[in-house]
């Protein structure tokens, strides 16, 4: 008839190449441009508190949690001083611009709260302050899952930290 | 081709008849086997009586009588009021090839024979059926085309699927009935999340560009080993720790994809 079919895997990589040429990045990494909010946006460009605190630190509860579904990571520090307060918060995260921005936006929220404070963010907060669409709620999930999880490790320190404390005053 | 009744009850007389009205199709010099056959509607109507040879353009209808030998044939109005049905059936289509005179004859007589009023609604209408069946061949065709496309899509997806041994190990999951990993899962394994936290951030250090080798071969050997472990898992039927090296096989598919992606010069 005139029609010869091309092989699939031949069209798939000459659009494979074609797609990866447009696709290549100007200047720097940047979230895809449809669909983000610019709140998103925001903390994705300008990111607040990205970095790391002293895990040994007895004051500095370190969270570190995954989505299996997505494979996104997240690491969030908080340093807690003596009054129970939140001084500093730090966070590391691998993944889309909605998990990135909810883990920005917990750490900001964190600041200057006590430790039963910050245990009452809950995702729905974080989710209607970024406007994520539905399918990056589970990314708002995973910021306060990691909250719980970064305050939950400095109970623990804390409580290791008195056990310590009472055999050295035992002793 | 089958003729196609445009009004419910309509007589044979409105039918377009191959042996009684021409069949279009028969000039090989105007249609060429295999594509989509063009209506000649010069053939179909043959308007041009015997002995005329000269081109004329085409004409628009006017009211009248019959025609007379070497003009167009006059018809009424009511024939042009159809818009589907072009206006240029008399006189050769310009530009058209030139027919053998037996046809000519023989086209000239039937064509006096739909001369006339009377015979005016049953060449729209035969010109109109041809055009819509072969519209609608097109369109049949174009259906056709469209499902291939769609079956040949849902292969290469499924082969894509199978290819990938992630995905192939979550749709083994899904045929077996377990949820894959749902996006609200939470993920607690500090030990494995911080192997994982320390490769990302192997990547995202610029000076690391020169290992980047090693950085791939790292993640290549494990993903072989847990892809071994998903088929061992599989294989003893615990759907449950297949599901969870799966999600293991994810962070490292994703970490894949950022190499992939460094190693990309911008």
């Amino acid at each position: 008839m005139g029609w010869t079919p091309t092989l699939p895997s031949v069209k798939m990589a000459a659009l494979r190449a074609a797609g990866t040429a447009l696709l290549r990045p100007r200047s720097g990494p940047a979230p895809a441009a449809l669909g983000y909010h610019k709140k998103v946006v925001d903390h994705y460009e300008n990111p607040r508190n990205v970095g790391s605190l002293d895990r040994n630190d007895k004051n500095v509860g370190t969270g570190l949690v995954g989505a299996p579904a997505c494979g996104d990571v997240m690491k969030l520090q908080v340093q807690v001083d003596e009054n129970g307060k939140i001084v500093d918060a730090r966070f590391k995260t691998f993944g889309c611009g909605s998990a990135i921005a909810s883990s920005s936006l917990a750490t900001e929220w964190v600041k200057g709260k006590t430790v039963d404070e910050a245990l009452k963010i809950k995702n729905t907060d974080i989710a209607k302050e970024l406007c994520l669409p539905p399918v990056k709620l589970h990314c708002s999930m995973l910021a306060e899952d990691a909250i719980k999880a970064a305050l939950a490790d400095y109970k623990l320190k804390q409580d290791q930290n008195k056990e310590s404390d009472k055999e050295a005053d035992n002793a | 081709m089958p003729p196609l009744a445009l009004s419910p009850g309509s007589t044979s007389r409105r039918l377009w008849n191959p042996s009684r009205d021409g069949d279009p199709t028969s000039d090989l010099g105007t249609f060429q086997k295999g594509t989509f056959p063009r209506i000649n509607l010069n053939l179909l109507l043959k308007a041009q009586p015997a002995g005329a040879g000269r081109q004329r353009p085409p004409r628009t209808v006017r009211s009248g009588g019959a025609e007379p030998a070497g003009q167009c044939c006059p018809r009424s109005d009511t024939a042009s009021s159809s818009p589907a049905v072009p206006t240029e059936h008399c006189g050769p289509v310009p530009g058209g090839p030139e027919r053998p005179s037996r046809e000519k004859q023989a086209f000239s007589v039937s064509h006096t024979d739909w001369c006339g009023d009377a015979a005016v609604p049953h060449v729209t209408k035969s010109v109109l059926t041809l055009v819509i069946s072969f519209q609608l061949f097109t369109i049949h065709l174009q259906k056709e085309q469209y499902y291939s496309e769609q079956h040949s899509s849902l292969i290469n997806k499924a082969y894509q699927t199978l290819l990938n041994p992630l995905s192939r190990g979550l749709y083994l999951l899904e045929l077996s009935g377990v949820e894959p990993a749902q996006e609200t899962d939470c993920d607690a394994d500090s030990a494995f999340l911080m192997e994982i936290m320390e490769i990302n951030e192997k990547l995202e250090e610029p000076k690391n560009e020169d290992n980047l080798e090693e950085i791939e071969t790292l993640i290549k050997v494990k993903q072989e080993e847990l892809t071994r472990e998903v088929t061992a898992a599989f294989e003893r039927d615990d759907l449950q720790e297949a599901k969870k090296l799966l999600a293991k096989l994810k962070y490292f598919a994703n970490l894949e994809d950022k190499l992939k992606a460094k190693k990309i010069p911008s």
